[in-house]
């Protein structure tokens, strides 16, 4: 692995978590008078808040160390993304629930749907009330309605009120965003990879937390830099490595561990099927429509998270990034006690084997290290069956 | 005994398997409810359907196919008996429990998860279930993730699976989308079956289901009494077979039995002695063959007075208003019942809380039991804050959580005992 | 009045025997794969007035004796309660299972919270990693109270978790610093199952695991609060058991005449 190549964006973030980047975002943001709110998923219209000049901000929490704190109250079985997240609340140590002066959630799954109950009292917070089956017609008109609701909960929360002119405008933003990350993830998907999962990381995270106008400058940076690596020659990882793609729950904070020890195990991660990683970019919200809001809710919809039924667009999301990516393997991540995505998994495994052939593992972890040295051997014996 | 063979035969049936599920039911059955003292009288017509759960009832759900009516199975209270009635089909409850064949569950399903899920699965692919078999259209429904989810997988395992969609939060929006769903079973209901719903066979449809509610609501009202005149175990047995054995029988029987146990009431009579400390169980539903927490309560010297639980008054206690002029009306009645059920799968769900508070009042009893299934995260989620809830409102409560494995029947026994201890130094 | 009270654990069996509410003789012995004959054994030669059986074998006990049987809960919650009247909230940490009891204002148990399904942070768990450490339990907690610093254990298995520390000590860690490690893993599982139940103020440290010192100081430590750890922690629920022997038949006394 060549070490001389200058970093996709290089300041004093470089190496250190991706989201401290983005909390120093946060917090100039707050200094400059701006509202925050918190979200904890992809399916808050981001567009609908910055269209009112609110500043989203990620909530979900990836550490170990506050799942104690939760499980005071929580059940033990349950996904440690929530535990770690209200861990972080109880404790009043979350820096970005603290910056937070409204939280949006919506019930996408149990958990976290129960979890929001434990945290209404704390700060303004509205629930939305998301459709599971995306492809029904009520679906559209209903969760339209809903995005309504969450308008005017943020209109009378923060006194401000966006014309749809404005939701227009912050629609062209996003997919100015999005059309720049997908040039960015084209250069994971080269032959010779030229870029690694967590630099893919950092443009993952900034981006969803700025506007496309803000990050635009870092994004024209990193493709600048990408078509150089290209040029140059130079490889991320070892000649030859069996190419990973991971699909699955959100990965973050202390679950990189199944991101180090793919590495280590000699392989390279080129798609970041997931939440915190491609997901968010792969497609456009409809311009110019009668109703931006309704267009927005249909793009939404087409999110393929496994909380909705039956999520066969997560088969043909999978089968796209993986003719475009040529994967060696698959790897399923799937968070303890996430029911949705575990159970999913068992047709995404036929999905791989019957439509593609490729090796696959299913990895049900935690936050915690205790089962790093079973991740391992499990990585490894799949990287194999590769050879 | 008739011999059923060739029916089960018939419906494809392991019959090696189905034979081994039948005798470990018949020993059980046995072993919790005959050995029971002063069992009512009125108890003798549900031990005969359930030594025919799989038989007689079986025979007159294939009579019924035979004369073109269709067998409506589902998973949830949220599904509409009133309507599968009013197109004459018999509507039975498939919610499984017992832990049967849960390595056939487990090839397709995950380990972690709850164990209601994996029973149903488990009979599936283990072909041991005549209900399922039997069924025409299956009914699932969004609640839980859980069931959600593995309605993916039992789809192509099944005839013809109908998802009905929920809505998870309680606004207007929400009893809008309800109703939207249940005009378009209504529709589905109808394709299938070749018939159409009138106002006439739906107003006989909620008739015949609140005449059920209204059976079981007064055996619920009978169970004030101290001493109890039946035990939590003939209680639940009853709220189990509602949910499949003929609506006119099953009210006509139940209304028997509390003829009887109004009798007794008068007399003092009971099935245990008088202060046996007094316990509600609240939380997720248990389905046959589940009777494992209620058989360690009672044998550890506590009476279970209620069910704040789907198969319980969660799923009776409210009656569809049938007094509409047009079947909107009716569906709008209906619609209406439906949204007031207060599973854990709802956001904000205050009012599960509340009424078990009522019920606690109303039934004298002196703690509740929560019970959760393993890995329920509604249930399991919401009891942290209900328990607290009901602690501050001066209700001891005792949070379990379990599968259906005999596993941890002595860890189970011990909490229950420590709690009716402390519910006796009161 | 003597009353006698037996707690038969999985591990251990223990007697209690009071007179005038005062202990006048404690046993205790292995359970054994007999635990009838074990408790024919310890109880030769005892008499008594009153009996009550509590723990994991009180059924079977209390049909042999033809005796009443009290859960261990309650059992430790009368136990803790007679020797420190002032005690709120109990930790037991036995050889197979743990549990934190809440007393209420009169002192009547309220919540309570079991872990008897995983021997991991019970005294099984630290008997069998102070072998895999080649230290006798009494040497492990001096030793580990003694270490400068902590190799975390990660391993949520009892089993897994002696693999892990052979593992540490090959790697190069000190026993010293993997025996602390062993304990603040079992302080940590203690500590949360003490959360589930209270916040305390104090607490009553019973069970075979109370005579191990480090245990007891990582938990004072970890909550910044006094562990009171009576003189023979193991026999709490015994005691607890005889109590009860004698209120009950002083309740049938008082209903007699």
């Amino acid at each position: 692995m060549n070490t001389s190549v200058e970093p996709l964006i290089n300041d004093e973030y470089t190496g250190g978590p991706p989201n401290k980047r983005v909390l120093a975002y946060l917090q100039a943001k707050r200094e400059e008078g701006k509202k925050i709110a918190g979200v904890y998923c992809g399916y808050a219209p981001a567009e609908v808040m910055r269209a009112m000049d609110i500043v989203p901000a990620t909530l979900c929490a990836f550490s170990n160390a506050t799942i104690e704190a939760a499980e005071a109250i929580l059940p033990a079985n349950l996904c440690p993304l929530i535990k770690s997240s209200y861990g972080f609340i109880i404790t009043d140590t979350c820096p970005f629930y603290g910056i937070s002066d409204a939280v949006i959630g919506e019930t996408t799954c149990d958990g976290k749907k129960k979890m929001f109950e434990l945290i209404m009292d704390r700060k303004p917070t509205h629930i939305m009330d998301l459709p599971q089956l995306p492809d029904e017609e009520e679906a559209l008109s209903n969760w339209t309605a809903m995005i309504r609701k969450l308008q005017k909960f943020l209109e009378a929360t923060f006194k401000v009120h966006a014309i749809d002119e404005q939701i227009e405008a912050a629609i062209k933003d996003t997919n100015l965003k999005n059309g720049m990350m997908r040039k960015i993830i084209d250069f994971a998907a080269l032959k010779a990879p030229v870029v690694g999962w967590r630099e893919m990381y950092d443009l993952t995270f900034l981006s969803q937390g700025l506007t496309g106008k803000e990050v635009e400058p870092v994004l024209s940076e990193a493709v600048r830099k990408l078509e150089k690596r290209q040029a140059a020659g130079y490889v991320y990882g070892p000649h030859g490595a069996p190419r990973v793609m991971v699909t699955g729950c959100p990965v973050g904070g202390d679950a990189q561990k199944v991101f180090n020890i793919i590495e280590e195990a000699g392989a390279v991660i080129v798609a970041l099927d997931a939440c915190s990683g491609f997901k968010p970019f792969m497609m456009d919200i409809e311009e110019d429509t009668e109703d931006p809001v309704k267009a927005i809710a249909e793009q939404y919809l087409r999110i393929p998270c496994s909380c909705m039924t039956p999520n066969t667009r997560r088969l043909t999301e999978i089968s796209r990034i993986i003719d475009r990516f040529k994967p060696d393997a698959v790897i399923d991540v799937v968070l303890q006690a996430c029911h949705s995505y575990n159970i999913e998994f068992h047709k995404v495994g036929e999905h791989l084997q019957k439509n593609h052939g490729l090796p696959f593992l299913k990895i049900v972890t935690d936050f915690s290290q205790s089962d790093v040295g079973q991740i391992r051997t499990r990585v490894e014996a799949l990287l194999e069956t590769c050879n | 005994m008739s011999n059923y063979t060739q029916m089960w035969s018939d419906l494809g049936l392991d019959l090696q398997a189905h034979d081994a599920l039948l005798s470990i039911l018949g020993g059980a059955y046995q072993d919790i409810f005959l050995s029971q003292k002063d069992r009512p009288e009125g108890m003798k017509y549900f031990d005969f359907v359930m030594s025919e759960v799989h038989g007689l009832r079986i025979k007159e759900l294939m009579d019924a196919k035979a004369q073109g009516r269709m067998v409506v199975g589902s998973y949830c209270v949220f599904v509409p008996e009133e309507m599968i009635l009013a197109v004459d089909s018999v509507s039975v409850g498939l919610c499984a429990g017992a832990e049967f064949n849960f390595e056939g569950a487990e090839e397709v399903l995950p380990r972690n998860l709850c164990p209601l899920i994996k029973s149903a699965f488990g009979f599936k692919r283990g072909l041991v279930c005549p209900y399922v078999e039997a069924s025409d259209i299956i009914v699932g429904e969004n609640t839980c993730d859980g069931k959600k989810k593995a309605y993916e997988v039992l789809s192509p395992m099944v005839k013809d699976l109908y998802i009905i969609d929920l809505p998870q939060m309680k606004s207007d929006t929400g009893k809008m989308l309800l109703r939207e769903e249940y005009r378009k079973f209504i529709k589905k209901l109808e394709d299938v079956s070749g018939r159409k719903i009138t106002f006439e066979t739906l107003k006989k449809g909620i008739e015949l289901t609140n005449a059920k509610r209204k059976a079981v609501k007064r055996l619920a009202g009978l169970r004030k009494a101290d001493p109890a005149p039946i035990s939590g175990l003939d209680a639940l047995l009853v709220n189990q077979v509602f949910f499949y054995d003929d609506p006119v029988r099953f009210t006509t029987s139940v209304n028997t039995l509390c003829d009887e146990l109004e009798v007794r009431v008068a007399e003092g009579k009971g099935v245990f002695p008088k202060n046996t400390p007094r316990l509600l169980m609240s939380g997720c539903p248990m389905a046959v063959p589940n009777w494992k927490v209620p058989m360690i309560i009672e044998g550890s010297g506590a009476v279970i007075v209620g069910e704040e639980s789907c198969v319980g008054e969660r799923g009776t206690q409210w009656l569809t208003d049938d007094n509409g002029k047009t079947i909107d009306e009716l569906l709008d009645a209906i619609t209406e019942r439906y949204f007031k059920i207060d599973c854990a799968v709802f956001t904000p769900n205050p009012s599960r809380v509340d009424h078990v508070k009522e019920m606690y009042n109303k039934y004298n009893a002196q703690g509740v039991i929560h019970y959760s299934l393993q890995s329920c995260h509604p249930y399991t989620v919401e009891s942290g804050p209900a328990e607290a809830l009901l602690e501050e409102a001066g209700i001891p409560v005792l949070r379990l959580e379990t599968d259906y494995s005999q596993e941890d029947a002595g860890q189970l026994k011990t909490r229950i005992e420590a709690f009716r201890e402390r519910i006796e130094t009161k | 009045m003597i009353a006698a009270g037996i707690d038969i654990g999985s591990r251990t069996v223990k007697l209690a025997v009071i007179e005038g509410g005062k202990p006048i003789l404690t046993r205790k012995a292995l359970t054994s794969h007999d635990p009838l004959e074990a408790v024919r054994t310890l109880m030769n030669g005892v008499e008594y007035d009153a009996i009550v059986a509590t723990g994991y074998g009180r059924h079977l006990i209390k049909d042999y004796l033809k005796c009443a049987a009290i859960s261990e809960i309650k059992a430790f919650a009368l136990g803790a309660r007679a020797i420190l009247p002032r005690c709120r909230v109990v930790l037991d940490i036995g050889g197979q299972d743990t549990k934190a009891i809440s007393l209420n204002e009169s002192g009547d148990m309220s919540k309570f919270e079991m872990n008897d399904k995983c021997a991991a942070g019970t005294g099984r768990f630290l008997e069998i990693m102070a072998n895999a450490l080649g230290f006798s339990l009494d040497e492990f907690s001096g030793n580990a109270l003694s270490a400068k610093g902590a190799a975390k254990v990660n391993s949520m298995c009892t089993v897994f978790a002696e693999s892990e520390v052979i593992s540490l000590i090959t790697q190069g860690a000190s026993r010293h610093e993997v025996a602390l490690g062993i304990h603040q893993a079992i302080v940590s599982r203690s500590v949360a199952l003490l959360k589930r139940i209270s916040t305390p103020q104090e607490v009553f440290f019973a069970g075979g695991v109370a005579l191990n010192k480090c245990v007891g100081v990582l938990i004072g430590r970890e909550l910044g609060i006094p562990v009171f750890v009576p003189e023979d922690p193991q026999i709490v629920g015994a005691y607890g058991a005889a109590l009860h022997a004698i209120y009950t038949k002083k309740l049938l006394l008082n209903i007699d005449n």
